[in-house]
């Protein structure tokens, strides 16, 4: 019966296909947008209505004003600029070296059994804990935050390329030997793909812990950075600046999240997900 | 044959060194140790920038002696139950309402994907503000954070229990309370509580990073203060606690519960798939 059915759509199809495309994608902008929209209403109602200074709590328009003004003074791209970069260098310093050791801890049962716990242990003490040690070590600098951020995202990376790694069936590189394959071929072959997906996870939980480590990092190291900006703002009472900077805090969040990581994350899986079965 | 061979190999290697199996977790721990102690032995670095290992096994001697320590443990902890135990009773709630009804869901989302992104320690600077330094102040960062990892699990699993178990229900005659309590619930909790673990992960490091500035007392404070005074060895020391609290809170709490309601309750959302 759906067999049946399925000429006569796809029939239809070509002729509606662009004009109820474009509808459909105009809804769901229209859908993305409305609940923002009731949310900035309510919140210019609650400034409207409840008469707060506003040192507690600024009308959208004000928000609006301080964002212009940000924004054409430089202002913001640079700050943004400072954190994306610190969570570039962070992520890239995070696979480059987490992974080749996630490599070499996976593929022998020993040490992944022997690193496991101890792993473990690192992930439960978050980096932001380990600020107030870096602060000494390295003072209020750029190298106090990397640090921090480093520390955040390298567990869960590494962590997750053993998971992985562990969990390739020893068959495939079993028979990938017995065809007279180099250890080099059973890394490219085998143990990258095998383990890629699971990687790739890793990175995106790192991203979560990361990002906010790093905005808790540049609040208390004041050296630049959207934490910056937010928390420095707060000691001048300009609540403006900090919802500005939050909203922009989120902004880039999810485009990093969305446009960069879960792309990655689905070809990952779209590509080498299928191994697994 | 080979095969067997090897498994056969392996499990006697396995009853032989059980023992030394078991310890090789310690080993990472111990190796840590030794190379601090032999490293301090040999370049006798500042003490505030790494104290010898016996002064953190004495400060926190010293410290859970005097009653500072349990104290600030306990601070922290009480503000994680406060904000955990808000956040997930909220996030539960919220969390059904959005998975039984498709629009609120679908109105929500894109508000709790913004949010979700600025939950936590963003919220600080403004918040200082709002609420002030103190556990009003810790408990929203962990209910910011809870809230949304236990409400989009929640949501999932809600949509994800297979309409037939519902209707099964309704055909038998059940209202819609009826199913909510014998279908839904048990149906969405392993998704609830695998939401609550991984939101309690969340929201440690989050109270911790809200009592480096916004607390007056806690672990996080304590190891903050502790900079000023380039007193390395308490921070050392707690840091170790935080990370022992986490993993103990994991291991003997979260995973069991979420264990047990896997082995409970997992098998209806398996039932469901293969049918």
């Amino acid at each position: 019966m759906s067999l049946a059915s399925a000429p006569s759509v796809a029939a239809k199809s070509p002729g509606s296909a662009s004009v109820l495309g474009g509808a459909l994608q105009n809804l769901t902008g229209l859908r993305i947008l409305l609940p923002f929209a009731v949310l900035v209403a309510v919140w210019w109602a609650i400034k409207a209505g409840g008469d707060f200074p506003d040192n507690l709590l600024v009308s959208p328009l004000q928000a609006w004003n301080a964002f212009v003004l940000l924004v054409s003074h430089g202002v913001i791209a640079e700050y943004a600029s400072t954190s994306l970069t610190m969570l570039g260098i962070a992520a890239f310093v995070s696979l480059a070296v987490g992974v080749p050791i996630g490599f070499v801890v996976g593929v022998n049962r020993y040490a992944a059994h022997a690193l496991e716990g101890f792993l473990r242990f690192l992930q439960g003490i978050s980096g932001i804990a380990w600020l107030p040690l870096a602060i000494i070590w390295f003072g209020f600098s750029h190298t106090t935050t990397l640090v921090i951020v480093i520390y955040t995202l390298i567990v869960p990376i590494l962590f997750n390329t053993m998971v992985g790694v562990r969990a390739i069936p020893e068959s495939y590189a079993l028979a990938l030997r017995s065809l007279g394959a180099s250890r080099l071929r059973l890394v490219v072959d085998v143990y990258l793909p095998g383990a890629l997906p699971s990687i790739v996870v890793g990175l995106r939980l790192g991203m979560g812990y990361g990002w906010r480590a790093l905005i808790a990092a540049e609040m208390l190291v004041r050296k630049g950075g959207l934490g910056d900006l937010i928390f420095g703002a707060r000691t001048f009472g300009q609540i403006d600046r900090i919802m500005v900077g939050m909203i922009v805090i989120g902004c880039l969040y999810i485009v990093v999240d969305r446009l960069i990581i879960q792309p990655i994350e689905n070809l990952t899986v779209a590509r080498w997900g299928l191994l697994r079965k | 044959m080979s095969l067997q061979a090897t498994s056969l190999r392996s499990s006697t290697l396995f009853s032989v060194n059980g023992l030394a199996w078991r310890l090789l977790p310690a080993l990472p721990f111990a190796l840590v140790l030794i190379v601090w102690m032999l490293g301090w032995a040999a370049l006798h670095p500042n003490k505030a920038t790494l104290p010898p290992v016996s002064d953190v096994i004495e400060v926190v001697w010293a410290r859970m002696r005097d009653g500072e320590l349990p104290s600030q443990i306990a601070a922290s902890l009480t503000r994680l139950c406060l904000g955990a135990g808000v956040g997930i009773l909220t996030g539960v709630i919220g969390g059904f309402i959005a998975g039984l009804y498709r629009n609120v869901a679908e109105f929500l989302n894109p508000l709790v994907v913004f949010f979700n992104a600025i939950s936590g320690i963003v919220w600080l600077p403004l918040m200082i503000g709002w609420l002030g330094i103190g556990t009003a102040l810790a408990v929203f960062v962990i209910w910011n954070t809870v809230f949304f990892i236990v409400f989009q699990n929640t949501v999932l699993g809600v949509q994800l229990v297979p309409e037939v178990l519902e209707q099964g229900v309704r055909t038998l005659g059940g209202g819609r309370l009826e199913t909510i309590r014998s279908v839904i619930l048990p149906g969405a909790l392993p998704y609830i509580l695998t939401g609550v673990r991984s939101g309690l992960g969340f929201g440690w490091r989050a109270l911790i990073a809200a009592e480096l500035v916004g607390a007056p007392d806690g672990l996080g404070q304590m190891i903050f203060a502790a900079a000023d005074y380039h007193r390395s060895d308490i921070i050392i020391a707690g840091c170790l606690i935080i990370g022992t609290i986490a993993i103990a809170m994991d291991r003997w709490l979260l995973i069991p519960i979420e264990r047990r309601t896997i082995a409970r309750w997992g098998l209806v959302l398996d039932t469901g798939r293969k049918s």
